[in-house]
C-alpha cells in the first residue's frame, strides 16, 4: 500500500538548509495500523507534512508510494483524491469559513478529481450528522468557521470527523491523542476502529501507550534525530513506556 | 470646508496627503461641469423604510464639483445609498456634509466604480449627536486615484460611529482612505474596520487618526487594517494614529500586510481543494467579513456579488500565469 524508501527531507532556515529526515524507510501493507513514537524533535510532524506535500520541505532523496503511484509528485490536493489524509497535529484556524460548506467543498472537490458524481446536499448532511453523532460532535459545530475558537479536543475530534466523511485509503494521525479527554479518547479510537479495513493503512504518531491500548498497532516504529531506529511489534511501545527514549537513542547511536 | 480648485491641489508635501499625488493624477485640460448638488433632509422623528439611492457618473474630460448634504434630525432613520461610476478620465471632485442628530441612524453604502481613469476626491465632514449611529460603508474597486477623506465629530454621549471598507484595487490604481475621529463626549464608540486586497501595481493607503478630547472619558475606538497582497509590485501604505487626551478610555489599532497565509491554505489543500479554489475560499472570507457588517441582507447580496465579480476576473488571471505561487515561494 504504502512504501516510503530512504527518504530525506530539509527545511530552509536562515542559516541554510536543515535535513530534518535523514532517510527514513517504511512499507505500510493494506490493512495494517503502524505507530510511530519519538522524541519531540525528531521529525514526526515533518514526515507527516512530507506525506501531505506541504511544500516548505524539500525532498532531497527517496520515494513515496501509494499503490504504486509516486506521491511526491503529487499536489497536496491530488494526494488527497488519491486517498491520503492528515490528520493534524495543530489544525488550522480558517476564519470566515463555515464547518459545513467547509466539509461540502472538500468532498466534492475530491469526488470530482476522482471523476465521481459530486454529493447533493442531501445526502450531504446526512453523512454529516451520521458521522457527528458517531464522533460525539455537536451538529451547532458544524455551522462555526473551520477550528475557530474551537478547543484543543475538538480541534483534534473535527481532524478525525473529516477523515471519517473524506474515508481516505491511507491516514496519517499526528498526535491526534494529545488534548483529549479519556472519554474523547475513546471515541476517538473507535472512530478510527471503525475504520479500519484490509484495504486502509494508518500511520499513528503519538507519544502515549494509551492511544495504543485502544488503537491496537501491527508494527510500532521509533523515530530519532530523522531516522527510525528500531521497529517491533505492539509490545515495543510498552518497553518505550517503561524506559524512556534515551535508552534506546543510546542503543543506536 | 475646503473645496479643491485645479491651480491649489494638495501636494504628497501636505501631511495628510503623504502617500497620494494628487496633482500628478489630475490632467490640466478638464473643463468644469456645472455644480451638482443634492441634499437629503429628514425631519425629526422622519423614519425612511426606503433607502435612497444617488448615482454620479463622471464624464471624460470633466472637473465634477459635487455636493452632498445629509441631514437627519432628532430621530430620524434613513439607508443612503451612493454609487459613482463614469467613463473616460474626470476629477471628481466631492465635498459631503452629513449631520447626523440625536436618536438618528444613518446607514450609508458608497460603491465606488469610477472608471479607470477617473479621479474621485471625496472630503466627508460627519457631526453626530447623542445616542446617534453612523454606519458607513464604502467598496472601492474604481478609479485610477480615489481618496475618501472622513472627519467625524462625535458631539454627543453614548454615539456609535462605524467606518467600514473594502479597496478592492487593481492594475495602477491607487486608493486612499484617511479618516480623523474626533471623540468629544463621553461614553462613546468608534470603529474603523478596512480590508484591502491590492494585485498588479496597485497601492493602497490607510491613515485613521483617533483624537479623544479630554472630556470624552469612557471612549471606546477600535481600528483596523488589513492588506493582502497578491503580486509583487502592489503596495500597502498605513499609518494609524491614537491622540489620547482623557484617561479612562479603551482605545486599540492593529494593522497587517502581507500575502495570504501558508497555513490555511496548506490546510484546504490537504482537505482536497485545488490551490486556486483554497486561494478563492480564504480571500472570500477575507471579503465577507467586512460586507457582513453592512447589517442590511440585501445590500449585503448585491456588494457581495460585486466583490465576487471583482475576485474572479482577479483570480483566474493568476490561476493562469501562477504567477502568485511562484511570488509566494519567492517571499518566504
Ligand atoms: N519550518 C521549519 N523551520 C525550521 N525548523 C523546522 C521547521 N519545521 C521543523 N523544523 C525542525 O525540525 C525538527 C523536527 O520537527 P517536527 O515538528 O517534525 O518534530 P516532531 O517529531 O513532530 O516533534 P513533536 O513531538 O514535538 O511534535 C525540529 O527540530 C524542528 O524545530
Ligand atoms: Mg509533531
Amino acid at each position: 500500500m504504502i512504501k516510503i524508501k530512504d527518504l530525506k527531507a530539509s527545511v530552509e532556515t536562515d542559516d541554510g538548509a536543515v535535513e530534518i529526515l535523514k532517510g527514513i524507510s517504511l512499507d505500510i501493507p493494506a490493512g495494517e495500523v503502524h505507530a510511530i513514537m519519538g522524541p519531540n524533535g525528531s521529525g514526526k510532524s515533518t514526515l507527516s507534512y512530507v506525506l501531505a506535500g506541504r511544500d516548505e520541505y524539500e525532498v532531497t532523496g527517496g520515494s513515496v508510494t501509494l499503490d504504486g503511484e509516486d506521491l511526491l509528485e503529487l499536489a497536496p490536493e491530488e494526494r488527497a483524491a488519491a486517498g491520503m489524509f492528515l490528520a493534524f497535529q495543530y489544525p488550522v484556524e480558517i476564519p470566515g469559513v463555515n464547518m459545513s460548506m467547509f466539509l461540502k467543498t472538500s468532498i466534492n472537490s475530491i469526488r470530482k478529481q476522482r471523476g465521481e458524481e459530486e454529493l447533493n446536499a442531501l445526502s450531504m448532511l446526512k453523512l454529516m450528522k451520521t458521522k457527528c453523532r458517531e464522533l460525539g460532535i455537536s451538529d451547532d459545530m458544524m455551522k462555526r468557521a473551520v477550528n475557530v475558537g474551537f478547543s484543543g479536543g475538538e480541534k483534534k475530534r473535527n481532524e478525525v470527523l473529516q477523515m471519517a466523511m473524506l474515508d481516505p485509503k491511507f491516514c496519517v494521525l499526528d498526535e491526534t491523542d494529545s488534548g483529549l479527554d479519556i472519554d474523547a479518547l475513546k471515541i476517538v479510537a473507535s472512530g478510527v476502529n471503525a475504520m479500519r479495513s484490509p484495504d486502509k493503512s494508518f500511520l499513528i504518531i503519538t507519544h502515549y501507550q494509551r492511544l495504543l491500548d485502544y488503537i491496537k498497532p501491527d508494527v510500532v516504529h521509533i523515530l530519532a534525530d530523522g531516522k527510525i531506529i528500531k521497529t517491533g511489534g505492539p509490545e515495543l511501545a510498552q518497553e518505550l513506556e517503561d524506559k524512556g527514549y534515551a535508552e534506546f537513542v543510546g542503543e543506536a547511536a | 470646508m475646503k473645496a479643491l480648485k485645479l491651480d491649489n491641489l494638495p501636494t504628497p508635501k501636505v501631511e495628510e496627503w503623504k502617500y497620494t499625488n494628487l496633482p500628478r493624477a489630475i490632467s490640466a485640460d478638464l473643463v468644469d461641469a456645472p455644480v451638482q448638488e443634492i441634499t437629503i433632509h429628514k425631519t425629526r422623528g422622519q423614519i425612511c423604510g426606503q433607502a435612497e439611492d444617488i448615482l454620479f457618473t463622471g464624464e471624460a474630460g470633466a472637473l465634477h464639483s459635487l455636493r452632498l448634504k445629509i441631514i437627519l434630525e432628532e430621530g430620524a432613520q434613513l439607508t443612503v445609498l451612493e454609487r459613482h461610476d463614469g467613463s473616460g478620465a474626470y476629477w471628481k471632485n466631492m465635498v459631503t456634509e452629513i449631520e447626523v442628530g440625536a436618536h438618528a441612524r444613518l446607514n450609508h453604502i458608497r460603491l465606488v466604480e469610477d472608471s479607470g481613469e477617473g479621479v474621485n476626491t471625496n472630503m466627508v465632514h460627519i457631526t453626530q449627536g447623542a445616542d446617534s449611529l453612523y454606519n458607513g460603508f464604502t467598496l472601492n474597486i474604481g478609479g485610477k486615484l480615489t481618496r475618501h477623506e472622513i472627519h467625524a465629530e462625535i458631539q454627543g454621549q453614548n454615539a456609535e460611529l462605524h467606518l467600514n471598507g473594502l479597496n478592492l484595487l487593481a492594475g495602477q490604481q491607487h486608493g486612499d482612505t484617511t479618516i480623523l475621529i474626533e471623540h468629544q463626549a463621553p461614553h462613546s464608540q468608534s470603529n474603523q474596520f478596512y480590508r484591502s486586497l491590492l494585485d498588479d501595481n496597485a497601492r493602497g493607503v490607510f491613515q485613521g487618526k483617533v483624537h479623544v478630547h479630554q472630556i470624552a472619558q469612557k471612549t471606546d475606538a477600535y481600528q483596523l487594517s488589513n492588506a493582502i497582497l497578491l503580486s509583487q509590485g502592489a503596495e500597502m501604505d498605513t499609518k494609524p494614529e491614537l491622540e489620547i487626551y482623557a484617561d479612562d478610555v479603551k482605545c486599540s489599532h492593529g494593522a497587517t500586510t502581507g500575502q495570504l497565509d501558508e497555513e490555511p491554505l496548506f490546510y484546504l489543500r490537504s482537505r482536497g481543494l485545488s490551490e486556486k479554489a483554497a486561494r478563492q475560499l480564504l480571500i472570500e472570507a477575507f471579503v465577507d467579513d467586512v460586507v457582513e457588517k453592512i447589517g442590511d441582507e440585501e445590500l449585503e447580496a448585491r456588494v457581495s456579488k460585486m466583490c465576487r465579480q471583482w475576485l474572479g476576473g482577479v483570480l483566474s488571471i493568476h490561476h493562469k500565469g501562477s504567477k502568485d505561487t511562484k511570488f509566494l515561494k519567492e517571499n518566504k
